[in-house]
């Protein structure tokens, strides 16, 4: 029933117009006044039918009501995912006025819109890039710091389980018990929000670095032992029995002989912790994680998450394959 | 100063208990600088236990070690025996040589690298000087086309060759073999054997555990028998292996060998 109403007043309307040769500014306010109303009622065809009223301007008339009603009734017709009508009724605007930006811009987006949607998702990749890539490069930066920290790290606690001095076993054993036993977030937070209230104020990267480095020092402390502990119990006497002492024994004999069995659960902790960099997001730091929530909540798209994803796996997969050929090498005096 | 007659190695009393079983019981040996001597006995007799004893990889709980007179290996604190510094122990392990039976090469270092390593990190002598003696002693083992492989595409047979080339960088003045060929298939016996002999020519004082009698015959100047971590015989081959006539046990145990 309103829809016929409002059919009849548009009939209505055209026919008054019609009789007018032409139509003065107030007419034209009203006009668009209308269809916004029509265009409120979600009547986009009789808003469509009254701005195709408005006339080509001659030589001496004012454009500006013609172009706003033509791109208007683009917006209309691109609403409703009718792209040609939004095409064609755009260049009736640049056939007068091949100059008038927003028929360009519109035309482009248009153009943009008819292409298909790989086109898009590779706009989209284009526009989020930079900020990822920034965001992998903190990452990488993060994972290279804690790569540094925690091996060194790791073999001190490892080599002081192993002491037969009391105390240092024991304290390195609390380290690997505290740190392997609390969620790594919880440490973060503690480093970046708590130890403030003990007046050390650190920068998140430094934070980050410090959380990241003990945990994984933990972690690798345990591994190294583990791997120290399995080589052959007969390598430690046969250096001490051309006289090397305990710790040249270690660096020559022991250690370097753990490298090969090291590298596949070292690279397994390294993996995760690319993966595990994502929890400094939560204290301030802009990492890969961090720069694709940011633009998912900006533009609501989930293309930001899905680069993010792809970075992440390309990220991994570097580390899987440069860990492969470290251990081939580290190992390279088994094969016959 | 006898310091002439002094034996090279000098044990008193020495006993090595585990828990409650003694390893070795008790015992007595003097060595004379270049005398070959081989203990024989059956497994779990102490042989090992007695030869680790000596270059302190077991810490013993009574008696006393001699090296070139000094004693060795413990001080005494408050009345109570703990074992010497680290660096003392260390150095009197550079000048006792052991071969283990199953090599214990550095399987991460070449052949030439395991010769090395005793000169290079414990004598800290420069690179070209470690390097020329162990060129030099892999020659005289007979493995200078070794020289650059890893030890694992060696044959047993090789590998303690190594094993005793590396002993001997050292250039030490006790070499103690704990069944250098036990684990080695027949075939290879032989060539270890060689080089163990062409080291006792050489003058070297050895100790060797071993179960090959035809080699104990043939290179020692004295043979021990062991057992239960006792000294239970000890003469000449000669001696003892005639000593086995009228012993049912030195004579089962050889019984079983040959
Ligand atoms: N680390 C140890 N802990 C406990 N007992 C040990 C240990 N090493 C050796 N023993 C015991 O001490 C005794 C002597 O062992 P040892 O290895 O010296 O014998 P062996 O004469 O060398 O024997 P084999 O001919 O089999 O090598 C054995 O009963 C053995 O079980
Ligand atoms: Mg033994």
């Amino acid at each position: 029933m309103k829809y016929l109403i409002s059919r009849a007043f548009v009939a209505l309307l055209f026919l008054w117009t019609m009789t007018g040769s032409c139509l003065g500014a107030e007419d034209y306010e009203q006009l668009f006044r209308q269809t916004s109303d029509l265009m409120a009622q979600g009547d986009l065809d009789g808003a469509l039918a009254l701005l195709k009223q408005v006339p080509a301007p001659k030589a001496d008339e004012e454009a500006g009501p013609f172009v706003s009603s033509r791109m208007q009734a683009a917006r209309i017709y691109a609403s409703q995912k009718a792209s040609d009508k939004a095409m064609t009724t755009c260049q009736e605007v640049l056939k007068l006025f091949p100059d008038n930006n927003e028929a360009r811009n519109f035309a482009a987006a248009l153009k943009d819109l008819q292409k298909p949607g790989w086109h898009t998702a590779l706009s989209d990749t284009v526009r989020f890039l930079p900020a990822l890539a920034k965001g992998a490069l903190m990452t990488l930066l993060l994972v290279f710091c804690t790569m540094l920290v925690s091996p060194l790290g790791g073999l001190l606690v490892a080599l002081g389980r192993i002491s037969t001095i009391k105390p240092i076993s024991g304290f390195c054993w609390f380290i690997i018990w505290f740190f392997r036993g609390t969620p790594l977030l919880l440490q973060l937070f503690f480093i970046y929000y708590g130890l403030p209230s003990l007046g050390i104020t650190l920068k998140p990267l430094t934070a980050a670095v410090i959380g990241l480095g003990l945990n994984y020092s933990a972690y690798l402390g345990e591994i190294i032992r583990g791997a120290i502990q399995s080589i052959d119990h007969g390598q430690m006497e046969a250096a001490k029995a051309i006289g090397m002492s305990y710790s040249q024994a270690m660096r020559r004999v022991i250690i370097p002989q753990t490298y090969k069995r090291l590298m596949p659960p070292v690279g397994n902790e390294f993996i995760a912790l690319i993966k595990d960099t994502a929890l400094v997001s939560t204290i301030a730091m802009v990492e890969l994680m961090r720069a694709a929530d940011q633009l998912f909540n900006t533009y609501f798209n989930i293309t930001a998450l899905a680069l993010a994803a792809v970075i992440y796996l390309v990220l991994t997969t570097i580390f899987t394959f440069i860990f492969e050929k470290i251990e081939y090498r580290a190992g390279i005096y088994e094969h016959r | 100063m006898s310091t002439v007659s002094q034996p090279l190695l000098k044990l008193e009393n020495i006993t090595k208990r585990f828990k409650n079983l003694t390893a070795v019981n008790s015992v007595n040996l003097d060595v004379a600088a270049g005398e070959k001597l081989v203990i024989i006995g059956p497994s779990g007799s102490g042989k090992s236990t007695l030869l680790r004893s000596i270059n302190l990889l077991e810490e013993i709980e009574e008696g006393t070690i001699r090296f070139e007179g000094r004693e060795v290996g413990y001080v005494m604190r408050n009345g109570k025996r703990h074992p010497d510094r680290p660096q003392a122990i260390s150095a009197l392990r550079a000048e006792i040589g052991m071969v283990f039976q199953h090599f214990h090469l550095f399987p991460h270092m070449t052949v030439l690298g395991n010769v090395m390593e005793g000169p290079l990190t414990v004598q800290h002598k420069p690179a070209d000087e470690a390097r020329s003696i162990a060129v030099e002693i892999l020659a005289k083992v007979g493995l200078s086309d070794k020289r650059d492989v890893f030890p694992a595409t060696l044959s047993g047979g090789q590998k303690q060759r190594v094993a005793i080339a590396r002993a001997l960088a050292m250039q030490p003045k006790l070499m103690l073999f704990d069944e250098p060929t036990s684990a080695l298939d027949p075939e290879l016996v032989g060539e270890v054997f060689d080089t163990i002999h062409t080291l006792a020519d050489e003058g070297m004082t050895m100790i060797i555990v071993t179960h090959h009698m035809g080699f104990a015959r043939e290179l020692a100047d004295r043979v021990i028998f062991m057992e239960s971590g006792n000294f239970l015989a000890q003469g000449t081959p000669e001696e003892l292996f005639s000593s086995a006539q009228d012993n049912d046990r030195i004579r089962g145990f050889l019984n079983r060998l040959l």
